[in-house]
């Protein structure tokens, strides 16, 4: 068995055949305890897009191996993989990914649509998902007609409503004014200190600098990996 | 569950129908004209074999119709020069009659043209002696007076029936029941009136009456006494008379099943017994067959034409949901994310496409019955609208919307998820 909630073991990532193959993720190795929020921090293309996409299960690792609560994930099939996307993985995007045509009481419901969840259920716990996020006014409403930070509260409810055993936010915040920035934040580490496991890629250094642990990625391999404490030192410096 | 989950996956796609309503109206065209065909066809396919139908009852189903008819000319020239004498004889009727076991009834007509007239008013007419059954083997109902019973062909009594369109050709007020008619020479009385307007013109022609000329009926032994078996026929100033014993014979078999055969024997004793082709044989059951021939190759060419629409209006659905799927690329990736299997986004867009096929079938069919209508306003076809025609429609569209719907849906089910969600 093991020990953490995630495990990766010299996960690689490639892409393309040949000599135009692209080495993306190299020998990653990391392991994530319940309850720890993680910020992925580095430059563009140093694969933490990738590393979330596999952390997400979107995408398969071309080499290692990946355990989420002890279940290799890097050898399942298409429709397992979509069903561990629905039942313990979270996501909330940069550029929210609302679906336009929905409203909003529409979009979070459509995870638990996934989950084959009888409509009259649906609806309840969805509603009580947006009072949380403080939306209960505006369940009708269709994206267009939400501010940005709203948008996000809805994708965060959207996220939530599975009860997933991770959350996976990547810059939650980038296409926000620096207030719903915040709020959004405040919503990450309220979330955090009820328990979640949250892990979030950001650029931002002040964001990362209040999370308890930092992973930071440059070409495809970890370059560093540190708790509170020393992070704060390093942004001291 | 399965069909409440069905019944929203449809709604959603209902709903991104009405979304784009001028769209998904274009793209439904195909559909519409391609229904709307099969539908006409379909109504004027039936409301045909509902004519053949009719027709054969008015001919009678188990009738086989004989004709003396003039023999080609050649054979005329050299034979005989005042008169010719052709056409069924009283001894083929006796034969027939005697002989073939799957006769059950055999009835003489004796055809004269004769003109007819009422007071100053003069009309050619076709007289048609016949037996008292005739009437009735025909469906031909006396609507005022009586028919004709056994005591006037016993009593060779000048009696007739008319249609209700002699009295009017003959352009008087007068009450037509006990009129006084003078066919030829004779003075006829009326003593029916017969309740339908007219025989269709093919039934006509199979029993030989002219298309001009009006019907009279009079008692078979009464023709013959009065006119005989001579026929003058006047053309263009020369006159010309033949002999004809038997105008028309009509043969009864047992059922329906035996007419074939009845008319195979009857056929080949003729053949026996006459040098020349001076006669006819119609069997309305083979009519019926020939017709029923014809309506298949009919039915083929419009299958096909019907088709092809189909084929083209389900490509237009599939290259519009094609278009529809890269508009939307973004909308799969976060189903994908949120866990949609690659089934789910199939059955989301096969839903789609199979809605949008279904309304413009629906609509099609009410095209169709539309356009029918006005065709058969316009024109002398028959059509037939019948209600499972809705099914019919249904069914179609449904299938092109399957058939059309998979290889678009499978594309949006087999995309990469994170370039989906990527894409802008």
């Amino acid at each position: 068995m093991k020990r953490f909630l995630i495990e990766l073991e010299k996960v690689g990532k490639e892409y393309g055949f040949g000599t135009a193959a692209l080495t993306v993720l190299k020998e990653v190795e990391l392991s994530i305890g319940e309850g720890e929020f993680v910020g992925f921090v580095g430059a563009s293309g140093s694969g933490k897009t990738t590393l979330m996409n596999i952390l997400g299960c979107l995408d398969r690792p071309s080499h290692g191996k990946y355990f989420l609560q002890g279940d290799d994930i890097s050898s399942l099939s298409d429709d397992r993989l979509s069903r561990i996307r629905n039942q313990r993985i979270g996501f909330v995007f940069q550029s929210f990914n609302l679906i336009p045509e929905l409203t909003v009481l529409e979009n979070v419901e459509v995870p638990l649509f996934y989950k084959k969840t009888a409509r009259g259920k649906r609806k309840a716990k969805c509603m009580s998902l947006l009072d949380a996020v403080g939306l209960s006014e505006r369940t009708t409403h269709h994206p267009a007609q939400l501010s940005g930070g709203e948008c996000q509260r809805v994708a965060i409810a959207r996220a939530l409503v599975n009860e997933p055993t991770v959350l996976l936010a990547d810059e939650p915040t980038g296409n926000l004014d620096s207030r719903s920035g915040a709020e959004i934040l405040k919503l990450f580490h309220d979330l955090h200190r009820s328990g979640k496991t949250i892990l979030m890629v950001t650029h931002n250094l002040e964001i990362a600098s209040g999370l308890p642990r930092v992973v930071e990625l440059k070409d495809g391999r970890v370059l560093s990996d540190r708790t509170r404490s020393e992070t704060a030192e390093v942004v001291e410096v | 569950m399965w069909g409440e989950r069905l019944a929203e996956i449809f709604f959603l796609g209902m709903k991104n129908l009405m979304r784009n309503k001028l769209r998904s109206f274009l793209t439904m065209l195909g559909m519409i004209f391609g229904v709307g065909s099969v539908i006409a066809m379909l109504s004027v396919g039936a409301g045909a074999r509902h004519e053949i139908l009719s027709r054969i009852q008015e001919l009678g189903i188990c009738n086989i119709i004989l004709n003396s008819v003039q023999p080609p000319e050649e054979t005329k020239a050299e034979d005989i020069a005042w008169m010719s004498h052709h056409g069924l004889t009283f001894k083929d009727a006796e034969y027939i009659e005697g002989t073939i076991p799957t006769v059950k009834k055999l009835l003489r007509v004796n055809l004269v043209k004769q003109r007819i007239s009422y007071g100053s008013k003069r009309i050619e007419a076709s007289v048609l002696g016949v037996e008292p059954e005739h009437l009735a083997m025909f469906g031909l109902d006396v609507s005022r007076g009586r028919r004709f019973n056994m005591i006037d062909s016993a009593t060779c009594a000048r009696v007739c029936i008319i249609r209700k369109d002699l009295v009017k050709q003959l352009k008087t007020v007068d009450d037509p029941l006990d009129m006084v008619l003078k066919i030829g020479m004779r003075s006829f009385h009326v003593i029916g009136v017969l309740a339908d307007e007219q025989f269709r013109s093919h039934t006509r022609k199979a029993l030989a009456i002219d298309g001009r000329s009006q019907e009279v009926y009079i008692p078979y032994s009464s023709s013959m006494r009065t006119f005989g078996t001579m026929n003058y026929f006047r053309r263009a100033g020369s006159r010309e008379i033949s002999e004809v014993e038997l105008d028309q014979i009509i043969v009864q078999a047992e059922s329906s099943d035996k007419v074939l055969p009845t008319s195979m024997m009857t056929a080949a004793m003729l053949k026996n017994f006459h040098d020349k082709k001076d006669y006819e044989i119609v069997v309305p059951l083979e009519l019926l067959q020939q017709s029923e021939e014809t309506q298949r190759i009919f039915n083929v060419v419009m299958v096909l034409i019907a088709s092809i629409s189909l084929i083209v209006g389900g490509i237009g659905i599939a290259n519009i949901m094609l278009a529809t799927i890269t508009e939307r690329t973004r909308e799969i990736g976060i189903r994908r994310a949120l866990g949609a299997q690659r089934r789910d986004i199939m059955i989301q867009f096969l839903t789609e496409t199979v809605a949008i096929a279904a309304v413009g079938g629906l609509l099609g069919a009410l095209f169709g019955v539309v356009a029918i209508l006005g065709i058969v306003e316009f024109t002398q076809w028959k059509a037939l609208i019948e209600p499972h025609y809705i099914i019919i429609s249904l069914g179609i569209s449904c299938s092109v919307g399957i058939l059309f719907g998979i290889f678009p849906a499978r594309r949006a089910a087999f995309m990469d998820p994170i370039a989906a969600l990527r894409h802008e």
